[in-house]
């Protein structure tokens, strides 16, 4: 990495690609959107770069690094739009895609179906190979098999194969160098082995991991290849890096090779640039509350790092690599109101879209979305929207409104608001109730947390949803509408390793424990060694899955550095275990599983820009009446960007900048922090 | 509905989540396998009625919407703050607990001195005594057999545990420890649920908290009669079979007369036979029983997913199930595997579904859930246990669609185990799981694939046990033309030397080395096979969910190269009959009917069920063999002459007058 120059995080999305730009002279940020070009993503990164290189006054050669999130293998897996590949599996598993974890996705509808397999089973190929649950190859492929194998490959025509052998996670190398010698009989196809990619037991999520891997690679393979030219040619010389699902970020080279590890790049990097915000703002526990177009993300993050999950969805697939753990919880600015025909009113799951999009684009929708209600109550501008460069019509949301009052029984003066403000109470009753759950399934009280909302809705939503689920802080981010670009800028490079064990806890297998962890760190250190970028500092975090011995469920414990003895170990096991589920069972064995190193390189910190001291009492630039329980209020307008550090206004007021507008309920104040962060609070009664 | 639009679904959410909440504590803090693994638990809320307004839709037991807490609620008595009822007995509360491994508890919640709602959760705990351990065996004659009954009792009073209770609990159980922090998880879930509707109340006020209750209650039951009405008036009636009773070898009846009409069901399941001596009977107290109803509450929300999830749904059912039979037993008939019946009782409701609605209901799906179960010796005296894979089935075709091959959530939806952690536990190796070629049954829309389970088991003095195993004589249907899928098999060294077909099992003694297969039922398929288009014929075959001779065999297509012969494939079809079977039960259920025929059966079984207890499975039993006595020794596998045929129906026919 060029010292002091420019780090930029790039966010390619659906609708936008999003620019932020960390200045290498006194640390400000760059924003910038361009619109989105899905046919060939590459073309709108490369050339939003030129114009915010153009923006920034800067050139090519300043840039250090550019960091970088993709949704390019997440939409070709939910559509099914990857590769054509096949699965070499051992001989008796040829149906592992097909029978799956074997649940219906539900179990009243007895019209669902299953999800589709990436594979379809003609292009699932048995080879007779296959170890035994202690590493032995208890069947092992002569080169009449192998041809076979190779033979069928072939005739199947595919771009890239995956491979999984039973017990294989206990010797990857065997899978390895099995899958070496097929992909050489095969003309050079290439074949992700699953043990190499993952080593965890479990067959079906394992296959699943190196599955994705060879579906996606073949198209990210060739989208970061023309990244590559098509900025080598404006004379961008800077390193690129890929942020992953982790939270992290890897080389070019290494999301190329293991492209299943960026697919939730996109969510990630928003939920750590808020961890990161939020310990700078020391603020000591988060719930990100990211809320677009059709849906709404939370996350829990805190000390500055986000919580992981390791079984997420990705289109009706579970995936067992660890990601930032993200749970929807709802309806986006987009979602559609509507009655049913009992009377009772509802909103979502179906969106507006971008196109129509809600009734006051003018894009030719009929029926009201959530951004509708908050044209209608007066909490976004009719002229502001996008900074003013898309112009909404108000009279049209509010008949729709109207329409939608009407069929509840909701008439005369202010019915649309009505209607509206039902509409937004629905919404927020329903992302509340989503909120508990996510937190009563780890044992969390929301109300020990503060929210961080960001994407173009947050803002807007946010005290909504802060007052009825009795969270009494939230922190807006300053650039709110473009935070995962922010995240991607700032991300550290990560990879995770895991090895599973499977074996009592004892004095040998301690040992056995942390020679794994020695020899994974190795691993991780080499990886780091070739990733190509100067890192500040590295750093190895440990953990293994333990469970008491005939339990069906493994808790993730954490091992700090110094923790070699068995004794340590099993302590540390039971107190995580009494913390989560209130009892401790000293009297059984404890059964060690999988071993899970993540190795971090940190990179440099974005300096951080400190906006003026403001005079306490900031001037508003207009007002607006705001309808809110019944009654107009009349709401103080604000910019955002006029405000200094220290300056507070009293709710109900209205705080707008390019990408989003924050509103301040009656009863709530908002604050500006030197860092910019605005922070709304409830006001003692 | 009295409240408005807004608040209604506002609380309508609230309150459903109070009960996932509850469930997602539960789960957390539970102790054992089924809580953490197998989600055999649920929580919800109950009104003052002790009917449920609030249920979860994704997490837990989705079944048991229609349990009713009224019987055990006034069986303790008044209750004041903290006190928390805990029963399982099926006959003492009247439904609530359908088998005694399933603890329920019900705690009152109060507000400003009067009680405003109870909560509700169960817990499938790993075992409450008895003559088995886990409690459950199929071979049980009586419920005294089963474990401890617990009459409905305050487990806590005023908040604290009631010792003499807990001695009892403690006292009765293989698994104390295990069953006591399930206890503690289901408290704590309670209590969860206690202060979310609190704070609830608080934002909204008891009484518009109440209101909703019963608000939501109508709106369901009034989306459940929309549905309904969509079915044409009339009676529409069906029959299935168990292939046994676990022990005799007679065949169970389940009979079924669905009447629809005024947006109203009635459910009249005369002629089923009578309660049975193993543990098969199902405890509905002529309630519309969860276990009798499942189909229904499915029926609506596939036709409007939107419905809440509560009693309403169960609003306009009506059942008759007649006292001494399988679906309504009398004391103390056991009733530990209930749900193997109840499979029965779905595929019967769908049947009868199915003639109202052709279009929309499936054919039976594969209709059997088999935990196998491998006990091994531990090294120190005493056996390992464990589940190797749940095995089901399929999903029968309907209308427009393939069946689903593999899997079925009719009546549970587990997840399976992962082979390698199975491999590393016990000592076994899987050889083959998957899907079973040529399984689903024929159709213009194909069956669901059952599925093969084959695995060699490595050490001696090892037992299998294949609790569950049923269709390997009566097959799932098909409907309107479709063919039915293939029956279970069981064998033991498939082909080897030493090969064994062996039919139902309890427990199995093997050998190191052997191997055991397991062949699960394929699910029936739906309108006639020689419609089937022929390119997706093609595409089952080159997916290997049907071989090239069972292309040829069961739909008159010919396949040569991966690629349909069309002329041959004509010539063929012409062959082919157009079936017109609005169920085809496969031939052993023909030949069985032939003998044992719809009416005289449905008049049997009123006659038998007219009988003192004691002595209806004995005149039942007797008349039976007695029948069968002239017939082939395996019939209805094989068939019978028509002769034999003649006397055998003359002899029930005199057997019917006798009684």
């Amino acid at each position: 990495m060029k010292e002091g120059g420019a780090r930029i995080g790039i966010d390619v999305g659906g609708t936008f690609t999003d620019f932020v730009l960390s200045h290498p002279s006194d640390g400000s940020l760059t924003y910038y959107k361009e619109p989105s070009t899905p046919d060939e993503p590459s073309r709108a990164l490369i050339e939003g770069l030129r114009s915010l290189l153009r923006i920034a006054g800067l050139t090519p050669a300043d840039v250090s690094v550019l960091m970088h999130g993709t949704t390019i293998g997440l939409n070709a897996i939910i559509q099914r739009r990857g590769a054509t590949i096949a699965l070499v599996v051992s001989e008796g598993y040829r149906d592992i895609l097909e029978i799956a974890r074997s649940r219906m996705p539900s179990s009243f509808d007895f019209h669902a179906a299953k999800e589709e397999p990436l594979v379809p089973r003609f292009r699932v190929v048995e080879i007779a190979a296959r170890l035994s649950a202690s590493g032995e190859v208890t069947s092992r492929p002569d080169d009449a098999e192998i041809d076979r194998v190779a033979g069928e490959l072939k005739a199947l025509g595919v771009d890239a194969a995956a491979m999984v052998l039973i017990n294989g996670y206990t010797s990857p190398e065997v899978e390895t160098e099995l899958a070496a010698r097929l992909s050489e009989r095969a003309g050079g196809l290439s074949i992700t082995s699953a043990a190499a990619i993952w080593p965890e037991i479990r067959e079906y999520e394992r296959t699943l991991v190196a599955c994705l891997n060879a579906y996606i690679q073949p198209l990210m393979q060739r989208y970061f290849n023309g990244l590559a030219e098509g900025l080598a040619k404006d004379g961008v010389t800077a390193p690129i890096l890929v942020t992953a699902s982790n939270g992290g970020s890897l080389s070019l080279a290494s999301a190329a090779a293991r492209p299943v590890e960026t697919i939730l790049s996109g969510p990630a990097s928003g939920v750590m640039a808020a961890a990161r915000l939020a310990e700078a703002a020391d603020v000591s526990a988060i719930i990100t509350f990211d809320m677009g177009g059709t849906s709404s993300d939370i996350a829990v993050a805190s000390g500055g790092t986000a919580e992981l999950a390791t079984r997420t969805d990705i289109g009706g697939l579970p995936l067992v690599l660890p990601v930032v753990d993200v749970s929807a919880i709802g309806a986006g600015g987009g979602s559609i109101v509507w009655v049913d025909a009992h009377g009772v009113m509802k909103v979502g799951p179906q969106s507006a879209g971008a196109m129509p999009g809600p009734v006051s684009y003018g894009r030719g929708g009929t029926e009201p979305a959530v951004t509708d209600c908050y044209l209608a109550l007066g909490y976004i501008d009719p002229n502001g929207f996008l900074g003013g460069r898309m112009r909404l019509d108000i009279e049209a949301a509010t008949a729709a409104l109207c329409g939608i009052g009407g069929r509840i029984g909701m008439s005369g003066e202010n019915a649309a608001q009505k209607a509206a403000e039902g509409a937004l109470a629905v919404t927020t009753a329903g992302m509340a109730t989503e909120l508990y759950k996510t937190l009563a399934s780890r044992g969390l009280d929301p109300a020990t947390f503060a929210l961080v909302p960001f994407g173009g809705a947050g803002p807007t939503h946010a005290n909504l949803l802060a007052e009825e689920t009795g969270i009494g802080h939230v922190v807006i981010p300053p650039a709110a509408g473009t935070f995962c670009a922010m995240g991607a800028a700032a991300a550290d490079l990560r990879r995770d390793f895991v090895r599973s064990l499977r074996r009592p806890l004892d004095e040998d297998t301690a040992a056995l424990l942390w020679r794994t962890f020695d020899m994974l760190g190795e691993e991780g250190a080499d990886w780091l060694d070739r990733e190509g970028e100067q890192t500040l500092e590295r750093r190895f975090e440990r953990g293994v899955d333990m469970r008491y011995a005939g339990q069906a469920y493994e808790l993730r414990v954490s091992l700090a550095e110094d923790l070699k003895d068995p004794k340590a170990i099993a302590e540390a096991f039971h107190r995580e275990h009494e913390r989560l589920y209130g009892f401790r069972d000293t009297g059984a064995e404890i059964e060690l599983g999988t071993a899970r190193l993540a190795v971090i390189g940190a990179t440099a910190n974005l300096a951080q820009a400190e906006i003026a001291a403001g005079t306490g009492n900031p001037e508003r630039k207009g007002a607006r009446p705001l309808f809110r329980k019944g009654a107009w209020l009349d709401a103080g307008v604000y910019s955002r960007s006029a405000l200094g550090a220290g300056d507070r206004i009293i709710g109900p007021a209205i705080i707008e900048q390019d990408d989003t507008t924050t509103v301040v309920l009656p009863g709530w104040s908002a604050r500006a922090d030197r860092a910019g962060n605005l922070h709304l609070e409830r006001q003692a009664q | 509905m009295k409240l408005d639009s807004v608040t209604l679904a506002i609380l309508g959410n609230k309150l459903a989540a109070v009960s996932e909440e509850m469930c997602l504590t539960l789960q957390r803090t539970g102790r054992t396998l089924y809580v953490k693994e197998t989600a055999d638990f649920a929580c919800a809320l109950a009104g003052l009625d002790g009917r449920f307004f609030a249920y979860p839709r994704s997490i837990g037991v989705s079944g048991f919407v229609g349990l009713e807490c009224a019987p055990a609620i006034a069986a303790v008595g008044p209750l004041e703050p903290g006190d928390v009822i805990l029963t399982n007995d099926p006959y003492r509360s009247e439904g609530l607990a359908t088998h005694l491994p399933d603890l329920h508890m019900i705690e009152p919640y109060f507000h400003d001195g009067r009680i405003v709602a109870y909560g509700w959760c169960f817990v499938h705990c790993s075992d409450v005594g008895g003559r088995v351990p886990s409690s459950i065996s199929p071979t049980n004659t009586e419920i005294f057999q089963e474990g401890l009954r617990i009459p409905p009792v305050k487990l806590m009073k005023r908040g604290e545990m009631n010792p003499d209770v807990k001695l009892f609990l403690d006292a009765n159980s293989r698994t104390p420890d295990a069953n006591m922090g399930d206890i503690r998880a289901m408290l704590a879930a309670l209590t969860a649920g206690r202060r979310r509707l609190e704070q609830t109340i608080g934002q909204h006020g008891a009484e518009t908290v109440s209101q909703a209750a019963e608000d939501l209650v109508s709106y369901a039951a009034e989306k459940a009669r929309a549905v309904i009405d969509r079915v044409p008036a009339g009676t529409y009636a069906f029959s299935d079979y168990l292939d046994d009773d676990a022990v005799t070898k007679l065949p169970v009846r389940l009979s079924l007369a669905a009447t629809f009409g005024n947006g109203e069901v009635h459910l009249d399941f005369t002629g089923t036979d009578p309660q049975v001596a193993t543990a098969m009977n199902i405890p509905s107290r002529g309630r519309p029983h969860a276990w009798l109803t499942l189909r229904v509450l499915a029926l609506v929300s596939t036709l409007d997913p939107t419905a809440p999830l509560n009693v309403g749904l169960l609003g306009p059912v009506r059942i008759t199930a007649p006292e001494g039979s399988l679906v309504n037993p009398q004391e103390p008939a056991a009733t530990g595997v209930r749900h193997a019946a109840a499979i029965r009782v779905n595929d019967v409701l769908n049947g009868a579904f199915g003639k109202a609605l052709p279009h929309v209901m499936p054919a039976a799906s594969s209709g059997s859930v088999i935990p196998v179960v491998m006990a091994e010796p531990d090294g120190q005296g005493g056996k390992r246990v464990q589940v190797i894979e749940p095995m089901i089935g399929g999903t029968g075709a309907r209308s427009g669609s393939d069946g689903v091959d593999g899997r079925d959530s009719g009546i549970s939806n587990l997840s399976n185990n992962p082979v390698e952690t199975v491999e590393a536990e016990m000592a076994v190796e899987i050889l083959r799981y998957g899907l079973r070629p040529d399984s689903g049954g024929v159709g213009q829309w194909r069956g669901g694939c059952g599925m093969e389970l084959t695995f060699r088991v490595l050490a001696g003095g090892t037992n299998v046990l294949g609790r569950g195993m049923e269709r390997l004589l009566f097959r799932p249907w098909g409907s309107n033309g479709g063919g039915p899928g293939m029956p279970a098999q069981l064998i033991v060294n498939k082909g080897r030397a030493d090969e064994r077909h062996l039919g139902k099992i309890d427990i199995l003694e093997v050998n190191a080395g052997d191997t055991v297969t397991f062949l699960t039922p394929g699910a029936g398929g739906w309108g006639p096979a020689s419609l089937r288009d022929p390119q997706a014929v093609a595409g089952d075959v080159r997916n290997g969910f049907v071989t090239a001779e069972g292309a040829r065999a069961g739909y008159g297509v010919v396949i040569a190269h991966g690629e349909v012969d069309e002329a041959a494939t004509a010539g063929l079809r012409k062959t082919f009959a157009v079936s017109n079977n609005p169920n085809d039960q496969g031939p052993e259920r023909e030949r069985w009917n032939s003998v044992f025929d719809g009416d005289v059966m449905d008049q049997l079984n009123q006659k038998l069920v007219a009988l003192p207890a004691a002595s209806r499975q004995r005149r039942r039993r007797d008349i039976l063999e007695r029948v069968l006595a002239g017939l082939p020794q395996n019939f209805p596998r094989v068939d019978a002459d028509h002769g034999a045929i003649q006397i055998a129906r003359q002899q029930l026919e005199a057997a019917l007058s006798d009684l």
